[in-house]
């Protein structure tokens, strides 16, 4: 068996296992496993710029949480008793300020495109592409590399993040969006505990790892390998070194957005602490565990690890260990295998498709 | 004027914890997201010992240098030791080492998963108490200037100082800088570089330590205090240009002064937007640093 039927066998595996789980699931769990296959779609988004471009964004978070962001206004703005005015804003105003969106806060003119909810699903994907376009556009432009663009993604997130706390009236602050309408599209409902939001979450999934892959089998990821491998060589092959860098890091960033607005769908909330750095760091590792170049790695990565770590939440003993594990298994999976789960699977079928090789040879010699 | 004695307050903090990461980061080009642990771990030593011990804050310094010192020691023993070459890796490797830290510190060492638990660690929030002395304030041209401010600044500088002494006057100073501009041709001479390393990784996390320590006397202690710090230390080293004693100095000096008078203009937020911001500028405009002049 050669590693690339191998590879298509786990996709096939994958995807029927993640459609057939809430078959089996009851409904904490479907919403859980929901939840999982969300941080799966920000590992395919670190995957994809970090893997196969080598840029390390630790600021995925800003992308993830301005997903959440866009979405969860507009969810907010659904819900009766926050019309015409969102209660958190008419517990902020100023005593004489007019009740309507266009000023009763500062800045709250910006929800008013949020009133429909195709704006916030476009602006949930768009809005953290034209933010990554932006910041790339100059860390790239500047031929920043390595460390420092994770050090200033880093940095954008961190002031994402307090400025998301520190503007309460218009951000809802430290708490963040929680009173939420469900999403509905043409008078279907989307029941975060139901199998609905699962499927929706799954087959999003499903499209982006297809997409993904389609796109980086192609022209656009063996240049994107040129680049990780070798920056200065790429450019004098003629390749346009910044231009993919900063594609690739603004469709990262739209997968991130995605996957946002899919948590706002499934946990109902948003909040400022997923622009957290730990959460960003912990996107990483996720994908970093599962296998930075594999798309399909990164996502069982993500769904091994938030799985077990729920199951350590769950118990006494385990859930003050946790984290030490977790830290744990950071540093064995840095230490000792810097391909992560997909790696070991790649050495693997190469290893078995080498000793059938080497079986069939001595056969025929055998024979001979 | 009071403004900028804060500003300066918080400068001699972040110099101190950027000035070891500059060197591990400078010399090693060992990016040590734990490094922020060391200043929690220098923190806690002080609360445990004023607690159970009763030393006062000036016993701990040594102490906590010490502790951090041997922390950083078997940190680059067992994990970093294995990553030199791999930047980004060793900042996944350090941040796992960071979780596992805080999380020891919140379960009593282990202890708490078997009942025992020791006076001053979990995941409580710690005070630490200040001698008499350090609580006082002085008058300097009419402005009001907390002591202990003043003994952090003047900490800073001698922290400073020892280290410059060490760098530039000393056997294993000259054999740290040689590692740093030319590892192979520094090891091809005969300098251990490994053991080098080993000793910068120690030296500088015990200058964290102290940091935590000085900390401890104006902040309250959480297992979770070190993040911050290592983020804003590392913006400094970086900003500051990497390897630099005198560019770490300086632009501590100035982040700590333009975080402190936007705090007092607008508020704390804003403060640490502009100083990110501020950082993101020059690493963009001059990614080699503030003060760097010749490029090698």
């Amino acid at each position: 068996m050669t590693y690339r039927t191998a590879s298509i066998i786990a996709y096939i595996v994958f995807f029927a296992v993640v459609l057939a789980l809430p078959l089996v699931l009851n409904s904490f769990w479907t919403n859980r496993v929901a939840i999982y296959l969300v941080y799966s779609i920000c590992a395919i988004g670190i995957s994809m710029s970090w893997g196969y471009a080598g840029i390390l964004s630790l600021g995925q978070g800003l992308f993830f949480g301005m997903g959440a962001y866009m979405l969860a206004m507009s969810l907010t703005l659904a819900v009766p008793d926050n019309n015409p005015v969102p209660q958190l804003m008419l517990l902020n105003m100023e005593p004489d300020a007019v009740r309507d969106l266009c000023c009763v806060t500062t800045g709250s003119f910006l929800w008013i495109p949020f009133r429909s909810v195709a704006v916030g699903m476009i602006a949930g994907i768009v809005v953290p592409c034209i933010l990554a376009a932006g910041i790339g556009y100059v860390m790239f432009k500047r031929r920043t590399t390595g460390v420092y663009v994770s050090i200033i993604t880093l940095a954008f997130a961190l002031i994402g993040q307090l400025l998301i706390i520190n503007n309460q009236p218009l951000t809802g602050g430290f708490n963040g969006l929680a009173d939420l309408a469900l999403l509905e599209i043409g008078g279907f409902e989307f029941d975060p505990y139901g199998p609905s939001a699962y499927y929706a979450v799954a087959f999003t999934l499903i499209v982006v790892i297809l997409l993904a892959r389609y796109m980086l089998a192609g022209r656009i990821g063996q240049v994107l390998k040129a680049i990780r491998e070798d920056e200065a060589r790429a450019r004098y092959l003629g390749y346009d070194v910044e231009n993919y860098k900063l594609f690739i890091f603004c469709v990262s960033a739209g997968v991130a957005g995605l996957a946002g607005m899919l948590f706002t769908l499934t946990s109902e909330f948003a909040t400022p602490s997923l622009m957290a750095t730990s959460l960003s760091i912990s996107m990483v590792i996720w994908a970093a565990t599962g296998g930075r170049a594999s798309l399909l790695g990164a996502c069982i990565g993500a769904l091994i690890v938030n799985f077990v770590g729920s199951l350590a939440s769950e118990s006494a003993t385990f859930q003050p260990v946790w984290p030490i594990i977790l830290g744990l298994l950071f540093v064995v999976v840095v230490l000792f295998m810097p391909n992560g789960i997909a790696g070991i699977f790649k050495a693997f079928i190469e290893r078995s498709g080498k000793a059938e090789r080497f079986a069939k040879a001595e056969l025929s010699a055998r024979e001979a | 004027m009071e403004t900028f004695v804060i500003g300066l307050s918080i400068a001699s903090i972040l110099f101190m914890v950027a000035l070891g990461l500059a060197i591990i980061y400078g010399t090693m080009n060992v990016i040590n997201l734990a490094h922020g642990e060391m200043v929690m771990i220098g923190a806690y030593t002080t609360v445990l010992a004023t607690k159970h011990l009763g030393f006062n804050i000036y016993l701990c310094l040594p102490l906590a240098f010490l502790v951090t010192a041997t922390f950083g020691l078997i940190i680059e023993r067992t994990v970093v030791r294995r990553l030199y070459g791999r930047l980004l890796d060793t900042l996944l490797a350090t941040w796992g080492i960071a979780l596992i830290l805080q999380q020891l510190i919140r379960i009593h060492f282990g202890l708490g998963l078997f009942g025992v638990e020791i006076d001053g660690l979990g995941s409580d929030l710690q005070n630490v108490p200040v001698p008499a002395e350090l609580q006082q304030a002085f008058q300097l041209f009419g402005a009001n200037i907390p002591v202990y401010r003043a003994f952090v600044f003047v900490a800073a500088l001698a922290l400073g100082a020892i280290t410059w002494l060490l760098m530039f006057r000393t056997r294993f100073g000259s054999q740290l800088r040689a590692v740093s501009v030319a590892r192979n041709t520094a090891a091809a001479c005969g300098i251990n570089d490994k053991r080098v390393n080993m000793l910068a990784f120690a030296y500088g996390s015990g200058l964290a330590g102290i940091a935590g320590v000085l900390v401890s006397g104006f902040k309250t202690v959480s297992p979770d205090m070190g993040t911050p710090y290592v983020v804003d230390a590392f913006l400094v080293v970086v900003a500051g240009g990497v390897g630099h004693l005198l560019g770490t100095f300086a632009s501590a000096g100035i982040l700590g002064e333009v975080q402190s008078f936007v705090a007092t203009w607008a508020n704390d937020v804003y403060g640490r937007t502009v100083l990110f911001a501020v950082v993101i500028f020059i690493l963009l405009f001059k990614p080699q640093g503030l003060f760097v002049t010749k490029s090698r």
